[in-house]
């Protein structure tokens, strides 16, 4: 039997304690929305007696999952395409191209990453209110867009810094036009960061709460995570349906992290380093 | 083949936003349509409040045929946010359900006084004085909401202690909490001060037993005396509760909603300070405990010649926003809402102590029967009374209490000039 060498010990035990920690509140969750009420509130910690799949059936069918799921899609879909499409022509923009006042753009554009929602969620109401997109899908995707934006013109910009500008001079010297150095050379070479920082948006749109709530009031309109909460009363006590709710919620946050994990780190750490 | 790709994206997009737009509608306010109402709450949601909204439609359509009804259930973690929202930009439900007391009294400037209205139900209701501000009605009470001390007479039984006598001072009452203890292991008190909510629940539940009547009136009318023995008194017991171990063990680390109920409900405790209608109530007790094995009892006297009362206030109730069309089409859906057939409904499914008084409760255990016997003695609680800064300021404080970190004289000064700032 070969032996372990120490050092391996000494990383792989703190990382495992780690990802026990990480997955516990995972599995604690699994656990409670296989539990009946009663056998919650006896002893929250044990383990459930049976698998009991009609929490998650009430879960889906009591605040009308379904629909809130398809809400979530299409919206979290608008969002992400719009967010991809301008970041990266304001990361190409800002990074490659030479003209008075970038630098000020690009930290006007940072500043944004800056101002929290709750901030502006009153005055935006209202003016979502005074131009009718209160309540309405495209409403929502201009808001996200709007929020995130900052974010992904920050990390495209990133990106794009660490292109050679002699890739862009030599497409201009081709004979492209600025729009086709950006669609044949840029968004090609972007791709990587590109899914990054989709997959990086597409999870914030679809884990945000308070300004799909803000935005979309009407039941029918809702998004997915508003949904879920929406399942808890005020002192409602039905933690296994609940638990059921964000267990159903997650899932695609879930599959998400499982199969894209890479691109997830690669995106965090986009523009950090050089070549 | 990827700028193609690009492109059909983009293409999507587009249509996806056609098509969104094509999607929308007023559908969370309707904000002058005269025939539909879109009533907000937290409530409309739980299953345990499907019969009570599907009485009140239906008493409602009989008056209004050709008025539509929407609920909107919305999460009560953010519902007091997304309801500033909406009065800010001036556009939100007809009908909105309020807590009493200080959630409501801050936004009456976006309700319409609803006295003109409800004259007919104002004798039929309790709880109107917390959905008044000013002489004038917001709202109409759904249920009431106070702090009664439940016990398990099971416990008590297994002590060898009559559960038909509960003490009536609290040195018995300390006393008995230790013959349970020793007996059955249980603690005394199920306490949940995470959110530091407990102390508010011991106060109110307390105050009658401690502060003589004349003490207690001034309270509630706002001439507090924080520096009278006591009210002192009153943290005191709080930290020798702490001190003595009377309560379950972490009670600084464990949330009152619902891991002191559940406490209580798996008899690890023996009594807890619950409330009357929502959660932690005697329905959600009786499921565990069973109703014959569930009590209700007064205020230990810890102040000699003190009454022990039960605290409590208008809970929950629906009032009409300014901007609604009709505003008495409104109020009748806020009168239907508050039916003697919807509200027994609600009481029934959810366990509401609702504020009609003329419903009938014999056949739900005698807990029920004790609380609704000691509603017409009963007082505002006195954390009610109180500001939520101060509330706020009295939970982290309790939390010092009971980890011994802060005196009690110490916490009286704070409170009183939180208190007297307002």
């Amino acid at each position: 039997m070969s032996r372990i060498p120490l050092g391996r010990w000494v990383v792989a035990v703190p990382m495992s304690l780690l990802a026990l920690a990480t997955i516990y509140p995972l599995l604690f969750t699994v656990n409670v929305a296989m539990k009946t009420r009663r056998e919650y509130i006896l002893d929250r910690f044990s383990l459930a007696g049976d698998l009991r799949w009609e929490n998650i059936t009430t879960a889906w069918t009591s605040v009308g999952m379904g629909r809130y799921f398809a809400n979530s899609v299409l919206v979290v879909t608008c969002s992400v395409v719009l967010l991809l499409l301008f970041g990266s022509m304001a990361g190409f923009a800002l990074s490659q191209l030479r003209f008075r006042g970038s630098s000020a753009l690009f930290l006007g554009c940072l500043a944004g990453l800056f101002v929290p929602f709750q901030v502006i969620m009153v005055p935006l109401a209202r003016i979502m209110a005074d131009g009718g997109l209160i309540d309405t899908y495209p409403g929502l995707v201009l808001v996200y867009v709007a929020q995130f934006l900052p974010f992904t013109v920050f990390l495209m910009t990133s990106y794009y810094k660490t292109i050679p500008p002699d890739i862009v001079d030599a497409a201009r010297i081709d004979g492209n036009s600025v729009y086709g150095v950006y669609r044949r050379i840029m968004l090609p070479l972007g791709t990587p960061a590109l899914l990054s920082v989709g997959i990086l948006n597409a999870l914030f749109c679809w884990n945000d709460v308070l300004m799909s709530l803000v935005m979309m009031p009407s039941a029918d309109h809702r998004t997915l995570m508003v949904g879920v909460t929406s399942l808890r009363g005020q002192y409602s006590n039905d933690i296994p349906t609940f638990a059921s709710g964000v267990l159903i919620a997650a899932i695609p946050v879930l599959v998400v992290y499982l199969f894209l994990q890479r691109q997830i780190a690669d995106g965090v750490a986009a523009g950090s380093t050089k070549g | 083949m990827k700028q193609r790709a690009m492109w059909a994206a983009v293409l999507v997009v587009g249509l996806a936003m056609a098509g969104c737009g094509s999607a929308t509608g007023t559908g969370s306010s309707s904000s002058g349509s005269a025939d539909k109402l879109v009533v907000w709450d937290w409530k409309s949601g739980e299953p345990s409040a499907a019969a009570y909204i599907e009485k009140a439609k239906a008493d409602f359509g009989k008056k209004h045929p050709d008025v539509t009804v929407e609920f909107v259930a919305q999460p009560f973690d953010q519902y007091y946010t997304l309801l500033g929202a909406a009065i800010q930009s001036g556009k939100g439900p007809d009908v909105i359900l309020f807590n009493g007391g200080g959630q409501i009294r801050d936004r009456v400037d976006a309700l319409a006084p609803l006295d003109e209205y409800v004259a007919e139900d104002e004798q039929r209701l309790a709880g109107w004085e917390a959905f008044a501000k000013d002489g004038k009605i917001y709202a109409a009470p759904v249920t009431l909401q106070g702090h009664p001390i439940y016990y398990n007479k099971a416990l008590y039984e297994q002590a060898g202690l009559d559960p038909a006598s509960p003490a009536t001072t609290w040195s018995e009452f300390v006393a008995d909490c230790a013959a349970i203890t020793k007996a059955t292991g249980a603690k005394c008190f199920a306490l949940g001060n995470k959110e530091g909510a407990g102390i508010q629940f011991w106060l109110s539940a307390l105050a009658s037993g401690v502060l003589t009547a004349q003490e207690y009136d001034d309270w509630i009318a706002g001439k507090r005396d924080w520096n009278s023995p006591n009210v002192k008194r009153i943290f005191q017991l709080w930290q020798e509760a702490g001190e003595a171990g009377l309560n379950n063990d972490g009670a600084n680390s464990t949330a009152m909603f619902n891991d002191s109920f559940a406490i209580f409900q798996s008899a690890k405790a023996a009594h807890i300070i619950g409330l009357m209608s929502d959660v932690g109530h005697w329905k959600d007790f009786n499921e565990f405990l069973t109703a014959d094995k569930l009590g209700v009892m007064d205020a230990p006297v810890v102040t000699a010649g003190t009454t022990p009362s039960l605290p409590y206030d208008g809970g929950i109730g629906y009032g009409v926003a300014k901007w609604t069309k009709d505003p008495k089409v409104a109020a009748d859906l806020v009168r239907s809402l508050t039916s003697t057939d919807a509200l027994t409904a609600f009481y029934a499914e959810a366990g509401a102590i609702a504020a009609d008084t003329t419903i009938d409760v014999s056949q739900a255990g005698p807990a029920v029967a004790t609380l609704v016997a000691e509603i017409e003695t009963g007082k505002p609680a006195p954390h009610v009374a109180l500001s939520s800064k101060t509330l706020d300021l009295m939970g982290r404080l309790s939390q010092q209490l009971l980890s011994g970190s802060v005196t009690v004289d110490e916490v009286v000064k704070q409170l009183a000039a939180s208190d007297q700032a307002g």
